[in-house]
Formats: C-alpha cells, sequence, structure tokens
C-alpha cells in the first residue's frame, strides 16, 4: 500500500483551519475585553482520526499516519461554582447598598448640631420654663416658652416624618422594580427568552456562547435583585430553572415560560427583600424601631411638662398621631398658650412649676433622645461596615472569576503570535507538499524528453 | 490563589484603592474642616450620645448660672434699696436727737416734722424698688406694690420667700422680708405695729403738736424704737449679705462644673488638629503613591514591547 498522494494537503489545510480559528477567537477576545459579562472562549482542537495504512513497510507492518487536526469546539472558560458563589454574595452586597443608604438618609433627619435639631431646641425649651420662673410674671418669657414648645414640637415632627419618608420611597421603589415593566418583570422575561433558545441551540448540537454570555449576566443582575437559586434542569440541553431562593417550589423562569409577579418579603434577599423591609410599617419593619423610639422620646417630654401643667395640659397628642387633631392620639401640638401657661401650683409656693420644667434638662426626655441618636448611629454603622465587608467579599470573588473569565490582553497577544506562527509553519508544511508533488510531476513526465 | 491577573482585575483594582484613600481623606478633611470627630450620629454612636447628653448637662448649668445672675442682680438691688432706707432712718435719729433735747422752738419742730414726713415718703418709696419689673420687697407678690399711696401705710404683699435656684434640688432665697422692718404703720390688723412706719408717723405727730408730752415721748420711747428698728435693718442686710455670698459660691461651684463638662464634651468630639494633620498628610502621601503607581501599572502592557 502506498500512501494518497493528497494526504499532505488535507494535513496541512486541517492546520491553517485551526490556526485561522484560533486568530479568529483571539480576535473575538481582544474586540470584547472590555464588554460586560463576557466570557473567554478558546478553541478546543484534537488530532484527526488517523489513516491505518496497511503494509506500508517491507515487513508488511501497517501504520497509522496522522492526518492534521480537529477543531471539536469553541467554548467558554467559566466556572459554576464562582457564578454561584458571586450570586449570593452580589444578593448581600446589593442588600447592603440599599439597607446603608436609607438609614444614611435617616440619619440626616437628625441633623443635630449644638445650635439646632431636636436635643438643642429641647434644652432651649427648658431653659426658658427657668427663665419663667426668675421672672414669672413676664409675658414675654410665657410666650417665649409656647412659641419655643411649639419649635420644638415642629423639628420632633418633622425629624419623624422625614423617617417615614425613607419608609414611602422605599415602598415607591420596591412597587417600580416588581411592577408590570419593572426590572424584575423585564430580567426574567428576557432570561426565558434566552433560555428557549439556549435550549433549541444545544439541542441543535450548537455551542450558543453569545447567548450562554447573554444569560449569565442577566442572572447576575437578577441576583443584585434578589436571593435566586440557579439549577440547570434535568433535560440536561443547556436550559437554567430560576427560582427566589426562599420559594425554590415555585420558578422564575423554566424552560421558556417566565412566572412573575411572586410574593416578596424581607426574606426575599436582595434589593428587593432590603426594600420590602424598609418599607415595612409594622414592628417588624427596618426603620421601626426608630419610629417607635422618637416616640419614647415625645412621650417623655410631654409627660414630664404636663405633669407640671395640671390644670390645663401644655402638650396634646402623640408623634406620628392621625387621629382628630387636639385628643390623645391625634398629631404632637402644643395646646396651651401664654395665658393658660401654669408657673405655681399655689398663690403662696412661688414659681415652682416653672422651676420643674425647667428643672426636667438632661431628664428622661433628653436621655432618650440621645439614646434615640445612639439608636440611629449605632444602626448607620452596622449598616456602613456590613456594606464594606459584602463589598470586600464580592470583590473578592468577581476577582476570582475575572481570574478565570476574564480577557488578559498579554495573553491574548501571546496566543496571537503563537497561532500566527501556526498558520505561517502550516502554510510552508502546504508549499512544501505542492514543491514535492510538482518535482514529482514534472521530474517523472519529463522522463525520456 | 489567583493565578491569571486582567487588564480589568488591575483596572478595578487600581479604581477601588484610589476610592478607598480619597474617602478617608474625605473625612479626614471634613474632620479638620469642621474641627469635631463626630460629624453625623454613625462617626461614633456612643460618642454621640454622650455629647447630647454633656450639652443638656450644659446647658442645665446654664440655667443655673442665669437663675444666680439674676438672684446676685436681685439681691445687689434690695440691698441698695436696705442701705439708702439705713442712711434715712439714721438721719431720722439725728433729728429727733436734735428734737429731743427740748431747745427747739415750736416753729423748728414743725420743719423736723415736715422732714421726718418726707423722709417717711422716701422710705416707702425705697421699699417699691424694682429689679426687672418685680417688686423686691413684696414677698412672692412680685407684681404687687408693697406699698401704695390708694393704701396708706397697709403692706400689700406677703412674706413668702422668693427663691432662685442655684443647682439641682438647693435654692437660695433671694429677698429680705421688709415688712418685718418697716410694718403696716397704724392700719394693720392689731392697729399701730410699733414698727418703723408706725414709729415715723408719731415721730411726725410727736414734732407737729410740738407739746412737752410729745418731746419727751420722742427722747422717752421713740428714740429707742428707731435703734431698734437700725438693729432690725442690720438684721435684713447681714441676710442680704449671706444670700449674696451663698450665690457667689453657687457661681463658682457652677463655672467649675461647667469647665469639666466642657473639658469632656472636647475631649469626646473634637478633633486633635494636630493628630489629624498628620494623618491627613499621611493619607495625601498615599493617594500621591497609589495614583502615581495606578497609572504606570495601568498604561503598560505586552504591547509596548512587541515590535510590529
Amino acid at each position: 500500500m502506498t500512501i494518497p498522494s493528497f494526504t499532505g494537503y488535507q494535513t496541512a489545510l486541517s492546520g491553517l483551519e485551526a490556526a485561522q480559528a484560533a486568530i479568529d477567537t483571539t480576535g473575538e477576545n481582544i474586540s470584547n475585553a472590555n464588554t460586560a459579562g463576557y466570557t473567554r472562549q478558546v478553541v478546543n482542537t484534537a488530532e484527526s482520526s488517523s489513516l491505518q495504512i496497511p503494509q506500508l513497510s517491507v515487513q508488511g507492518a501497517s501504520a497509522d499516519l496522522g492526518t492534521g487536526v480537529d477543531i471539536t469546539s469553541i467554548s467558554r472558560i467559566r466556572n459554576q461554582f464562582l457564578d454561584t458563589q458571586y450570586r449570593a454574595q452580589n444578593s448581600q452586597t446589593s442588600a447592603a447598598n440599599t439597607n446603608s443608604s436609607a438609614l444614611q438618609q435617616a440619619q440626616t433627619a437628625l441633623s443635630d448640631s449644638p445650635t439646632s435639631g431636636v436635643a438643642s431646641e429641647m434644652d432651649g425649651f427648658y431653659s426658658d420654663w427657668s427663665a419663667l420662673a426668675s421672672d414669672p410674671t413676664s409675658s414675654s418669657a410665657q410666650q417665649q416658652v409656647v412659641s419655643d414648645g411649639q419649635t420644638l414640637v415642629s423639628t420632633l415632627n418633622s425629624t419623624y416624618q422625614q423617617i417615614q419618608t425613607v419608609q414611602s420611597q422605599a415602598a415607591t421603589q420596591l412597587s417600580q422594580l416588581t411592577g408590570a415593566n419593572g426590572q424584575v418583570s423585564q430580567d426574567v422575561s428576557q432570561i426565558a427568552t434566552l433560555n428557549g433558545q439556549i435550549i433549541t441551540a444545544t439541542q441543535a448540537g450548537q455551542s450558543p456562547n453569545d447567548l450562554l454570555d447573554q444569560r449569565d449576566n442577566l442572572l447576575d443582575s437578577l441576583s443584585g435583585l434578589a436571593q435566586i437559586s440557579v439549577t440547570a434542569d434535568s433535560n440536561n440541553d443547556g436550559g437554567v430553572v430560576v427560582a427566589l431562593a426562599n420559594a425554590p417550589t415555585t420558578p422564575l423562569v423554566s424552560g421558556s415560560t417566565s412566572n412573575w409577579p411572586q410574593t416578596v418579603s424581607a426574606s426575599t434577599g436582595g434589593q428587593l427583600g432590603a426594600l420590602a423591609g424598609l418599607a415595612d410599617t409594622s414592628s417588624a419593619g427596618t426603620l421601626s424601631p426608630y419610629l417607635a423610639s422618637l416616640q419614647q422620646v415625645a412621650t417623655n417630654l410631654t409627660t414630664g411638662v404636663n405633669a407640671q401643667q395640671p390644670s390645663s395640659p401644655f402638650f396634646s397628642g402623640t408623634l406620628g398621631g392621625t387621629g382628630t387633631a387636639g385628643t390623645s392620639t391625634g398629631p404632637l401640638q402644643v395646646t396651651a398658650t401664654a395665658s393658660t401657661i401654669q408657673t405655681s401650683s399655689s398663690s403662696t409656693s412661688g414659681p415652682d412649676l416653672a422651676q420643674a420644667i425647667g428643672n426636667l434638662t438632661g431628664g428622661t426626655a433628653d436621655q432618650s433622645y440621645a439614646g434615640f441618636v445612639a439608636q440611629v448611629g449605632g444602626g448607620v454603622q452596622a449598616a456602613e461596615s456590613t456594606q464594606t465587608t459584602a463589598a470586600a467579599v464580592l470583590t473578592a470573588v468577581s476577582n476570582q472569576r475575572q481570574s478565570v473569565s476574564g480577557v488578559s490582553l498579554d495573553e491574548e497577544m501571546t496566543n496571537l503570535i503563537n497561532f500566527q506562527q501556526s498558520y505561517e509553519a502550516s502554510a510552508r508544511v502546504m508549499n512544501a507538499i505542492d514543491t514535492t508533488l510538482n518535482d514529482l510531476i514534472t521530474t517523472v513526465g519529463s522522463a525520456g524528453t | 490563589m489567583i493565578g491569571r491577573i486582567t487588564p480589568a482585575m488591575t483596572t478595578a483594582q487600581v479604581l477601588a484603592n484610589i476610592n478607598t484613600l480619597q474617602d478617608q481623606m474625605d473625612t479626614t478633611e471634613q474632620q479638620l474642616s469642621t474641627g469635631l470627630t463626630i460629624n453625623q450620629p454613625s462617626d461614633n454612636p456612643y460618642g454621640a450620645s454622650l455629647a447630647l447628653q454633656l450639652n443638656s448637662s450644659l446647658s442645665s448649668l446654664s440655667n443655673y448660672s442665669n437663675s444666680v445672675a439674676d438672684g446676685t442682680a436681685w439681691s445687689t438691688a434690695a440691698t441698695s434699696s436696705l442701705t439708702s432706707i439705713q442712711s434715712m432712718v439714721q438721719r431720722v435719729q439725728e433729728l429727733v436727737t436734735g428734737a429731743a433735747n427740748g431747745t427747739q422752738s415750736a416753729a423748728d419742730l414743725q420743719d423736723t416734722g415736715a422732714e421726718v414726713t418726707q423722709l417717711t415718703a422716701a422710705i416707702k418709696q425705697e421699699a417699691n424698688t424694682q429689679y426687672n419689673g418685680q417688686y423686691v420687697f413684696s414677698g412672692s407678690a412680685t407684681t404687687t406694690a408693697p406699698y401704695s399711696a390708694a393704701t396708706g401705710d397697709a403692706y400689700q404683699g406677703n412674706t413668702s420667700a422668693v427663691t432662685r435656684e442655684v443647682g439641682p434640688g438647693s435654692t437660695v432665697p433671694v429677698n429680705v422680708d421688709l415688712s418685718s422692718l418697716l410694718g403696716s404703720g397704724s392700719s394693720g390688723p392689731g392697729g399701730s405695729d410699733g414698727k418703723l412706719l408706725d414709729t415715723l408717723n408719731t415721730i411726725s405727730a410727736d414734732l407737729s403738736s410740738g407739746s412737752a408730752t410729745a418731746v419727751a415721748d420722742l427722747s422717752n420711747n421713740q428714740l429707742s424704737n428707731l435703734t431698734g428698728s437700725l438693729n432690725t435693718l442690720e438684721g435684713l442686710q447681714a441676710t442680704a449679705g449671706t444670700t449674696q455670698d451663698r450665690l457667689t459660691l453657687a457661681s463658682t461651684r457652677i463655672t467649675g462644673l461647667q469647665n469639666t463638662d466642657t473639658a469632656a464634651l472636647s475631649n469626646d468630639e473634637d478633633a486633635n488638629i494636630a493628630s489629624t494633620y498628620t494623618t491627613y498628610s499621611n493619607e495625601q502621601a498615599a493617594f500621591t503613591a497609589a495614583l502615581k503607581a495606578g497609572a504606570s501599572i495601568v498604561q503598560s502592557s505586552l504591547m509596548d514591547f512587541l515590535s510590529s
């Protein structure tokens, strides 16, 4: 047996093709070096099946002649475990970001300085009573007590309302995200569409790298919104089943079908979970303890002052009250006027009542306000440190993932040189075979001439 | 361990480091420009709460301090009135001593009597001294004049103490009971009460009558009554002096406490400018280094060294 004359052409051609595919893939990697969610690709090659040539030698033994290289696939370099880690951490980081910025916003409502804010106004109010005790009949001192009382009430009310505003903003943001055209709905339906396309392509034996990248990118984005679980479907056809981690039995995406809306609560995790917690006005809500503490400050203030105003209370209502004004469930307000203020408990006792209110400085209301400030400050500090830690872990996981999947230009350049030389070498092989055959034909053909 | 390093990772890391440094510089800069280490409660929740409590405490001390200042001014007004009254009573004493020796003519006695009447009116005027719109000798009825033309010699105030709070649960009475000296003349419930106004009225009556019995009454009874009144007056002055001493002591104590609280507050929330500035300089140096290193690491790649 002899070797077929043109086998060498095929072998050299397969080398050229493999090198070209590798150069093209390198080009793709370099082009997408900065594309978000892009996964670097490699050309997987294998030896072509060899050509068995029987009785090649005089001894009659057969030999296997290599026929070049086959491109088996072009695949993405990606680690699914890192994806899972990244998505879990992304949910936590995004929840921490949401909480931290909402709490910072709530903290700005306090704006305490030695000259403004609830604490200094409360002290100013008590000082007015102390001044009134020195001059109980002065109408300007009486008026000062009433107007500083009103200022204090309005600052308390606006502090309370600013925290409530943070609650209602969270509710608005939540409904925008989860609404009919919200980000969740769009992400989920796009993931379902891509999932369907991927399943179809995979069944047809293709490897739809671009679709896989897009789907992974959307899953990353969805993981910031909520804690999700992503599992391969049972048919091993490239499809995934996506579900909220706290509701695994009702998937968001299965095959090409999507299922949204679903119930969102604080346990949903991610940005949605954090927003649901912030928007919750029940006692379980993230901001509710702060509102309750501020109400306690107001209660301590009004109880302390009203106790020293036996015939007509100075304050009425509760902080945040929505009932009829003037009743105990109504909004907090000053009901006293300069003429209803009492400074003495009897005609001969001197200004004992005014003095007693003046002495409330540093009392339960002041202490509970200081406690409230420490509570808010502590809450913000904890949220900020959670955020810093979560962001650091996310960066670490993201770096690990980048280390596996990211494009390194230095590496691509090195590969490019390598592949370019392979191509040149294969071309040279082709040239050598061509020359050989040419020699054969010309020389043999011209024998005897 | 990270095996491969990609430019995207390097860029992200450089940016993250620059961000972190800038954030630190921002915080330090804020501390330098406000002079405070606590700019929002989350900077130091416990410290912020402590600062509020110290501010409350300072505010309360400032209330006591105002109260002491007010009490001192009140007491000073009272003391100066008492001094005027004292000199007027001494003048009456001189006049009565002159009249009692029986050498003056009836007309002279009449003139002396007129002067005593005027001095009596002036003493009542002094008793109506006001501080900041309040009568200082009316007891706790500070809006009522102790003596008015309409009610004659009858004392209109009460005998309750007017107090100023100079510390928690610590009060100082700042008024003196001038009615114990002046009395209500002859319009009191038991008629003549033998106090200063009563004595002065009797002296005026004695002088205007000019009779031998009247002159004898001056030397026998009224001179000793005046001496008694002067003794009472000295007692009142001593009381007012004690009040001033107590207020001065209270003021010293309050200033001491204010200093302690202010020092604690400063210790709690004030930035140590020297060390903060040193930190800031260090951060600036680190920031410059990070920028320099970042710029060179991001710029270079294999491409720089490949020949075309």
